[in-house]
């Protein structure tokens, strides 16, 4: 199996860095490529990204279990060391599905931001690097996955070109930048204080050799948090978010939001559960202050996100708040709400991809950027509009779309776990986030179905091919369907949660 | 008695008469006496100096036979003999390499005057060293003033008059106090001879009665001493005196006619009052607060020239400051360090001064350091010279100054509580040397445009143009890497002759 | 026999390098064959004998009775004897093509070789006298390298350069003299020389003159608040500010802090003490200030020299630890940023070579025009910024870990202090990175059309280059294991 893991990471990597080179190697770089070319490109991506997918999940599910695999060894104590674990098989699993479908949609969508090679190159190179960030198995390989993934995701963003994006990216790069740093701060700690670096469910601290260094440590994790907490948007570094959203290709803040935010997700909880352990921080401040963060980024991102009104901003905004649905979540650190933080990832990468590559097809289609200009767009193009209609429902929460169902457990387990005050108002925020959310994803769909006084004689068919809309329907399902049937997820996110409590 | 024992007589007595003789020679047959009497002299304290290493004691030398009171004596020791040679060589080397400037400078009917006075000087400078007698030293010291005044002034053209009006003032002025202090000396002990007021001295101090004034002597003295070999704050006079004189006098008086005085200081710390009564006198402080000061600002001003001969002039400031900064020790080492710097100051400056000279010459004689850009590319030879020097003031391995830096700073070390403002000032005193030097090395390697030089009439001179000059400026140039690598023999010598000094 | 292969190995550059303008080469051609082969050969010299060590030492002569100029060669000193004599021969080779347009090139090749000989006579100094006196000769060797272009601001940055370095010296001096004193010998030993009877009650005194003499030698690392010197050198040519601004002098300074901390003075009788402190805050200081400076920078290679302010201090700050942790940080720091900061500069350097353009805002779009130059920058900046897979990370990684170990809280704020400058350095490296291949939309492409990348004789000792921060970074377990175990003497 460890020859799958390997193949599954270096194959995308490997073929988008050839994509790179051709390019570079070519003569007139900006020439327009022709229809002949583009459709090779095509089936290469479509090719390598199935091939990625299969040998991902073949990886994940279809191995015995735990295994590991060594690359190299980075130091003499220090490999770069895969190994899947159930928490990997998640994250592969939900990455590989949106990874393929934003693929999908890219082939026609990026048609009108041009640059497809560049576009691919990267975009193949970042599945890679997810794929061995998921798979990781010691922080020293998180860490270096991480930075990898921030370096490739840069072009992602600036990929139209206009100084705007430019200075998108710079913003998210050193964000991100900033972000990973405050966490390889904590990594020298855990280093200094962990029995391993590997990641041990449950935690591997040191207690005797802790001893009398707590206030540095807790310094350590809170950094640590703080730091990954940038990639999830948390509060006080969130602003790179809706910054970098909007100037990125559709696709490119499709992922972004939808997994690389997902990212920051994963090093928390792997610095947290598997390296610290929850007992070390529970009842100190450090866990107040993430609780803190947490509610406050949740009901600051609705309320930005319902105040803007440039779509992707607005949709930017919301992933911050979503993301620290998450986080709040691993922050009560109780198993429950673990449970509904892990839920909502999954969730919410679905919808947020749905929803950015909705908010692609008003953009690709008709040229539509803010939410003033939507009203009637549902008689336009009334598949996509459902499709974004179904996704919002599930963020908003509404049963028995999928967001009820994390959101469900999130409040549970903050009502269970022993956080005083943070135990109902972790709720309380978190419900009226909600309704905030349904005022600013469902007026779209209100005034885009409805557009009452704005409403035009006629409107022209402008529903986008199947190649954009068939990935919107699949993500747009998969939000509903998972609501339905969500039992085998919890089942599996409740043993990731009860392994490392 | 050994023949050779004579000799410090010998070389009194010759370069005395030398002087009269030059009076009724032609100028070109003046030069060439002078060189033979110099080398003469060099050549017999050589013979001294061995002789008394291989005596290993040291002698005195009744002149005319009459025992003291009456007589006059001369003392001779390894550290007597040691500075005697020295005094010669570089004399020796000065006069060679300021042999064109001197036939520019002074007129044809004055030149065998120059002479008159380099032998004077040489004449008083050894009998400075040799004498056993305060009031001969007195008498000396005179002398040496008078002719330093008539080097300074044979160049004509009004600054030189102004300048060699100020040194005789100052100068009296310091011979003045000089005086005072002896005859107080005399009052308090009866004695002229050294070693017999010595004797005294020990005498009053053991009483206890007229101790303060005897430190009122020795003040006077020591002021005397130390406006003369001008030390800060007392240096008005130098500059004008070095910068405007004629390059062989300013190399002569820079670096041997203020270093007599100061040998004359040591002997009369050692041999007339006794080191350690001085050790314990709060006059000691003084010097050593004053000397530091001179190593600071005398550079702080040198930095703030414009011309060269004035900056190498301010430099001496500071060297004597680092002198004086090495009596204040109060310790036979530190006095070791002083006398070390002595000689290495001696064979740098005139060094520098000679190598500026040629660096003049090159630029239309001006000394501007404006006009001197490139000029180390016109005269190649001076160029390095200067570099070698500047080098070794700056204190760089190899060259003389590192190693007296070296014997300062581990004096320094030795002592209970100035250790830290000595090294301090040391260290200080380097960055601003090499503020100044160095600026000036870069300012001679810094190319001129052909343009300017065309303008400005700017020659070229190569070595071998000038072989005389170039030939003292390469001697120069050994003499001080010797000093920088040979060090030991001499600490060795200055040791021993300290000890014969006690 | 090895023994006296040192005095040859010093004294072959020095010769060589004297007689380049005394031959009479027939053309370019001649002179850069024999350079070269001076240097390799050198080069070939210091590798035998770093494979076969000389356990005696040299004595070459004795000032005074004590003070002598002697050589040995320990572990210390092989560790940088391997850095200089390897980026030697590649760094003349760079120089050939580059030195084209800058003119005087016989000059400039006498002090480029003669400074071979002088650093090789630092790192095989036995003692502090030895290693001043090639300290200062170093010092004025290079001097008319930083001046070479002769314009004024060449001149006046020679002057600036000087007066650091000499005046760096003059203090560094005062714990030389205080080692003479108070310690056993001069000679370098492991764990330090200071005599504890001799020194009684002076303990306070010999810990200033510690901090005067670190802080001395440090000038030529250009330690806070002594950097100035080190951006304004940067107008000299590139292959100067490349390889000795980052490498051979900069670490000479490096490398005698380390001598006096750990074989002078001992770290024990420093560690844990007030004058340990001091200097840890003024590396620390320094390694966050040189980068906010390369920040602030727009001209190409003063911001790599301020990027080099920083990154020296990382060392120092490993020097000033005290553990033999932490020297194996600031070894492998030495080691590495000698790699990354030497290619970073002959990236630079290769950009002004071909489009004579100095300033970051001129640089966009180049990097369509000269991708393999750009690609290497990038490359050198990511190491830099400490990138795990990259060999800055190791040594940032073995720093940081000495510092957590050392449990104190300056040691921590250490560490913060190297993650900002992280931070820091990937804002000034990626933004020309940024620049380079990302130029924006409205970007023209007529303002770089004809350039292209520089030929071989640039590129090859830019691709060694990136091929060793890459092996290294990977593949830093050898490295990492020899630094330890002559770090581990002194402990």
């Amino acid at each position: 199996m460890s020859v799958v893991i390997l193949l599954a990471i270096l194959l995308p990597m490997v073929v988008g860095m050839a994509l790179l080179l051709v390019l570079a190697a070519k003569k007139e770089k900006d020439a327009q490529p022709t229809t002949e070319e583009l459709k090779r490109l095509h089936i290469t991506v479509a090719a390598v990204l199935v091939a990625t997918a299969a040998l991902g999940l073949a990886a994940a599910w279809l191995g015995s279990g735990d295994e590991g695999v060594t690359l190299f060894y980075l130091m003499k104590d220090i490999p770069v060391y895969f190994r899947i674990d159930e928490l990997g098989k998640l994250y592969v699993t939900f990455i590989s599905i949106v990874w393929v479908m934003v693929g999908m949609y890219s082939f026609v969508y990026m048609s009108h931001e041009g640059k497809e090679q560049r576009f691919f190159g990267y975009y193949l190179i970042v599945y890679g690097v997810l794929i061995a960030l998921s798979f990781s198995g010691n922080i020293v390989t998180l860490y270096l996955f991480y930075e990898l993934m921030t370096l490739a995701t840069v072009p992602l963003v600036l990929h139209n070109g206009s100084r705007e994006a430019i200075m998108a990216a710079l913003k998210y790069l050193f964000y991100s930048m900033c972000g990973a740093y405050m966490g390889l701060f904590g990594i020298f700690f855990l280093y200094r204080y962990c029995d391993t670096l590997e990641f041990v469910p449950g935690g591997s601290l040191n207690m005797s050799l802790a001893q009398g260094h707590g206030t540095i440590l807790l310094i350590a994790v809170f950094l640590m948090i703080l730091g990954f907490g940038v990639k999830g948007g948390m509060l006080p570094m969130h602003a790179w978010l809706p910054t970098a959203h909007p100037v990125a290709p559709s696709p490119a803040s499709a992922v972004l939001s939808g997994i690389i935010v997902k990212s920051g997700v994963l090093a928390t909880i792997r610095v947290v559960f598997f390296m610290v352990g929850a007992d070390f921080i529970r009842g100190t401040w450090v866990q107040t202050a993430w609780m803190t963060l947490t509610l406050i980024t949740v009901f600051m991102g609705s309320l930005l996100a319902f105040r803007e009104k440039v779509f992707k901003k607005r949709l930017a905004y919301s992933t911050v708040s979503q993301a620290s649905y998450i986080l709040f979540g691993l922050s009560v650190l109780q198993p429950q709400a673990m449970t509904g933080a892990l839920l909502h990832t999954v969730f919410h990468a679905f919808i947020k991809t749905a929803l950015f590559l909705t908010a692609g097809v008003f953009i690709f289609k008709c040229h539509k950027t803010r939410v003033e200009e939507l009203p009637g767009i549902g008689r336009m193009m009334p598949k996509t509009l459902w499709c974004f209609t179904f996704a919002s429902l599930a963020l908003v929460g509404i049963p028995p779309a999928s967001g009820f169902i994390s959101k469900w457990y999130l409040a549970q387990g903050a009502l269970q776990a022993k956080v005083g005050v943070y135990g109902w108002m972790g709720p309380v925020v978190l419900l009226a986030s909600a309704l905030l959310t349904a005022g600013y994803l469902l007026s779209v769909t209100t005034k885009g179905f409805f557009p009452g006084e704005a409403a035009q004689e006629s409107y022209e068919d402008k529903e986008p091919s199947m190649g954009m809309l068939l990935p919107l329907i699949i993500l747009a399902a998969l939000t509903l369907l998972l609501g339905i049937f969500p039992n085998p997820l919890i089942g599996f996110a409740g043993r990731i949660a009860s392994s490392v409590m | 008695m050994a023949f050779v024992q004579n000799f410090p007589f010998f070389c009194i007595i010759l370069t005395l008469f030398g002087g009269p003789l030059s009076s009724i020679l032609s100028g070109k047959a003046a030069k060439y006496v002078n060189g033979g009497i110099i080398s003469a002299v060099g050549a017999m304290n050589v013979a001294v100096l061995a002789f008394v290493l291989r005596t290993g004691e040291s002698y005195t030398y009744m002149m005319g036979h009459f025992p003291a009171p009456w007589g006059n004596e001369i003392r001779i020791g390894v550290l007597e003999a040691v500075m005697a040679v020295v005094f010669c060589i570089i004399m020796l080397l000065s006069m060679l390499g300021g042999i064109r400037e001197r036939e520019q400078h002074i007129e044809d009917s004055k030149q065998n005057l120059y002479y008159i006075m380099v032998n004077l000087l040489l004449s008083s400078l050894i009998a400075l060293i040799y004498t056993n007698d305060l009031f001969t030293a007195y008498v000396f010291v005179e002398i040496n003033t008078i002719s330093a005044c008539g080097l300074i002034m044979i160049r004509q053209n009004g600054r030189t008059i102004v300048a060699g009006t100020r040194y005789m003032i100052m100068s009296l002025l310091g011979s003045g106090m000089l005086l005072l202090g002896i005859s107080f000396l005399y009052g308090l002990t009866g004695q002229l001879l050294m070693s017999n007021i010595k004797e005294s001295v020990e005498g009053i101090v053991a009483a206890g009665t007229y101790y303060r004034p005897l430190l009122v002597a020795i003040g006077l003295m020591s002021v005397g001493l130390a406006i003369k070999s001008a030390l800060f704050p007392f240096h008005a006079w130098l500059p004008d005196a070095y910068g405007y004189s004629t390059v062989s006098s300013a190399a002569i008086l820079s670096s041997l006619v203020s270093k007599g005085y100061i040998f004359l200081l040591v002997k009369i710390f050692y041999r007339v009052i006794g080191f350690d009564i001085i050790r314990n006198s709060r006059i000691i402080h003084v010097l050593f607060v004053f000397g530091i000061l001179g190593m600071i600002m005398g550079s702080v001003d040198a930095i703030r020239q414009n011309s060269i001969r004035r900056m190498i002039a301010y430099s001496s400031v500071a060297q004597i400051g680092y002198i004086y900064m090495g009596f204040g020790l109060g310790t036979t080492v530190g006095v070791v360090a002083s006398l070390y710097h002595v000689i290495s100051h001696a064979a740098t400056k005139s060094l520098l001064f000679v190598a500026g000279s040629g660096l003049t010459e090159v630029s239309d004689g001006s000394t501007r350091f404006l006009d001197l850009t490139g000029a180390g590319y016109r005269h190649k030879l001076a160029g390095i010279a200067f570099t070698v020097g500047s080098l070794a003031m700056v204190g760089i391995p190899i060259f003389s100054g590192f190693i007296s830096k070296l014997l300062f700073a581990q004096a320094a070390v030795g002592h209970h509580y100035k250790t830290l403002p000595t090294l301090i000032a040391l260290a200080i005193s380097t960055i601003l040397n090499t503020v100044y030097f160095m600026k000036t090395v870069i300012r001679l390697y810094t190319p001129e445009k052909a343009a300017v030089i065309r303008e400005k009439n700017f020659c070229t001179i190569h070595a071998w143009q000038e072989p005389v000059k170039s030939a003292a400026l390469i001697c120069f140039i050994i003499v001080n890497v010797i000093l920088g690598l040979r060090s030991e023999t001499i600490i060795l010598m200055i040791e021993r002759g300290l000890q014969m000094f006690g | 026999m090895n023994a006296e292969l040192m005095v040859l190995i010093i004294l072959l550059p020095i010769i060589a390098g004297a007689l380049v303008p005394v031959i009479p080469f027939k053309n370019r051609k001649q002179m850069l064959i024999f350079i070269e082969s001076a240097v390799i050969l050198n080069s070939v010299l210091v590798w035998s004998l770093l494979l076969n060590r000389p356990t005696e030492s040299f004595v070459l002569f004795r000032f005074t009775g004590n003070l002598s100029v002697t050589f040995r060669l320990d572990g210390l000193g092989r560790v940088f004897a391997w850095i200089v004599s390897t980026l030697w021969p590649l760094a003349t080779l760079y120089s050939f093509e580059y030195m084209k347009h800058e003119g005087h090139e016989k000059f400039f090749f006498m002090f480029y070789t003669v400074t071979y000989g002088v650093t090789l006579g630092i790192i095989f100094s036995g003692n502090l006298l030895s290693m001043y006196f090639f300290y200062e000769m170093l010092s004025l060797v290079t001097l008319p390298l930083v001046m070479h272009t002769l314009s004024r601001e060449a001149i006046l940055a020679s002057r600036t350069y000087l007066y650091y370095s000499i005046g760096g010296a003059a203090f560094a001096f005062i714990g030389m003299i205080f080692i003479l004193s108070y310690g056993v010998t001069l000679d370098f030993i492991p764990g330090g020389v200071l005599d504890p009877e001799a020194i009684g009650d002076k303990v306070n005194v010999l810990l200033i003159v510690y901090v005067l003499c670190f802080c001395g030698f440090s000038v030529k690392s250009a330690m806070f608040p002594f950097c100035a010197w080190l951006p304004k050198a940067g107008v000299a040519p590139t292959p100067v500010t490349a390889l000795l601004h980052a490498v051979a002098v900069v670490k000479a300074g490096a490398f005698a802090t380390m001598r006096v901390t750990y074989y002078s003075f001992g770290a024990d009788f420093v560690r844990g003490t007030w004058a340990q402190d001091v200097i840890l805050c003024l590396t620390i200081f320094t390694i966050v200030y040189g980068c906010s400076r390369a920040v602030k920078e727009t001209h190409i290679k003063r911001r790599l020299a301020w990027s080099t302010v920083s990154n020296l201090s990382y060392i120092l700050f490993g020097v000033a630890l005290m553990t033999p942790l932490g020297l194996t940080g600031a070894l492998s720091h030495m080691v590495f940023h000698a790699v990354m900061k030497i290619c970073s500069f002959f990236c630079a350097g290769a950009v002004m070579y071909k489009t004579g353009r100095h300033y970051v805002h001129e640089l966009n779009g180049l990097g369509r025009k000269m991708p393999r130059v750009f690609t290497i920058f990038t490359i050198a900046g990511l190491a830099l910024m400490g990138v795990p897979g990259l060999c800055g990370f190791i040594s940032k990684w073995n720093l940081v870990r000495a510092a957590v170990e050392s449990e104190t809280v300056l040691g921590y704020v250490g560490v913060a202090a190297l993650l900002i400058s992280a931070l820091l350095t990937a804002i000034y490296m990626m933004s020309i990175t940024m620049r380079a291949f990302f130029p924006g939309r409205e970007f023209d492409d007529k303002t770089v059309e004809g350039i292209e990348d520089p030929n071989w004789m640039m590129l090859l000792p830019l691709f060694l280059f990136t091929a060793a921060i890459v092996i290294f970074g990977i593949h830093s377990e050898p490295v990492i294991a020899a630094l330890s175990a002559v770090a581990s003497v002194i402990g």
